[in-house]
């Protein structure tokens, strides 16, 4: 097999093809799911506290960030189905790493299976060598979504809600 | 309590096979591959591949998508992350992912 050792999402090395894929199960109601999404408070308690704002309407913008204080992303919204397809250009925002990255794309699956939903959040449109920040923070963010809407609950993963205010760690939220 | 617990098993067997595991090792590698590449990497048939593969699928580590006429084989790296959530994030995941830099680093100088 090839080695690993010199592989690491942590500094950006992970080889990537121009799609990521993650899927998860969340026992919820399309619509409950979609408003998970949409909603910009819901949003913030498992995106790392970041707030995104739109009106959700084809063609319009979006704008994820804390307001005032960093932007973390935007984009357009390409197709707006609810509660089953959004598609949404991706520009990262919050370094100078990022910013410098040709524009993504996210595509959100809703599909209910029995009581539950399986998301699919697709990561394409990634150029070869893309810096693996820009899609690395979706299992975290699928990880909270799915305990926000089975328990109500945060997760307390540190850095889960590194942008928010106040921080679960007590720290200062990065500018 | 979440679904999760439905779907644990499934993700530790599917984990417990060397070549399961050679197999998320290839698509981490290379992403998005379809059955007769992944074929072409492991020494058994491809009646073999498509059984563990189907483990993989069944336990959500992989998820497949058309592009065409092909199927695409990709690592969904979800599952483990919530295996990571449920033990290591509210006690110590600073300190493991520290230690496992640690090693890393260690690892990899010559």
């Amino acid at each position: 097999m090839t080695n690993l050792t010199t592989v690491s999402f942590a500094r950006g090395t992970a080889p990537v093809g121009d799609t990521a894929v993650f899927e998860i199960f969340i026992k919820t109601t399309p619509e409950r799911l979609w408003e998970a999404i949409t909603d910009p408070e819901m949003r913030a308690k498992y995106s790392f506290g970041v707030e995104t704002h739109s009106d959700w309407t084809v063609g319009s913008t979006y704008l994820a960030g804390i307001p005032g204080a960093v932007d973390i992303a935007t984009g357009e919204n390409v197709v707006v189905d609810p509660p089953r397809l959004l598609v949404q250009t991706f520009d990262a925002l919050w370094s100078d790493q990022v910013r410098s990255q040709a524009t993504t794309r996210v595509t959100w699956e809703i599909e209910q299976v029995g009581d539950s939903c399986r998301l699919t959040v697709v990561h394409d449109q990634l150029s070869a060598g893309a810096n693996a920040e820009l899609y690395g923070g979706w299992p975290m963010i699928l990880s909270g979504l799915k305990t926000l809407l089975e328990t109500g609950e945060l997760l307390t993963t540190p850095g889960s809600l590194m942008y928010a205010t106040p921080r679960p760690d007590g720290k200062e939220p990065p500018s | 309590m979440v679904t999760y617990l439905r779907e644990v098993d499934a993700v530790f067997r599917a984990l417990a096979d060397p070549t399961r595991r050679d197999l998320l090792d290839a698509l981490f590698v290379q992403d998005g591959q379809t059955l007769t590449a992944l074929e072409e990497r492991f020494p058994m048939t491809r009646f073999g591949v498509m059984k563990h593969l189907k483990i993989l699928e069944e336990a959500g580590l992989v998820v497949t998508r058309k592009r065409g006429r092909e199927k695409l084989h990709f690592l969904n790296p979800v599952p483990i992350r919530l295996i990571h959530d449920r033990w290591v994030s509210k006690y110590a995941a600073s300190w493991a992912s520290a230690l496992a830099e640690l090693k890393t680093q260690l690892e990899d100088t010559p």
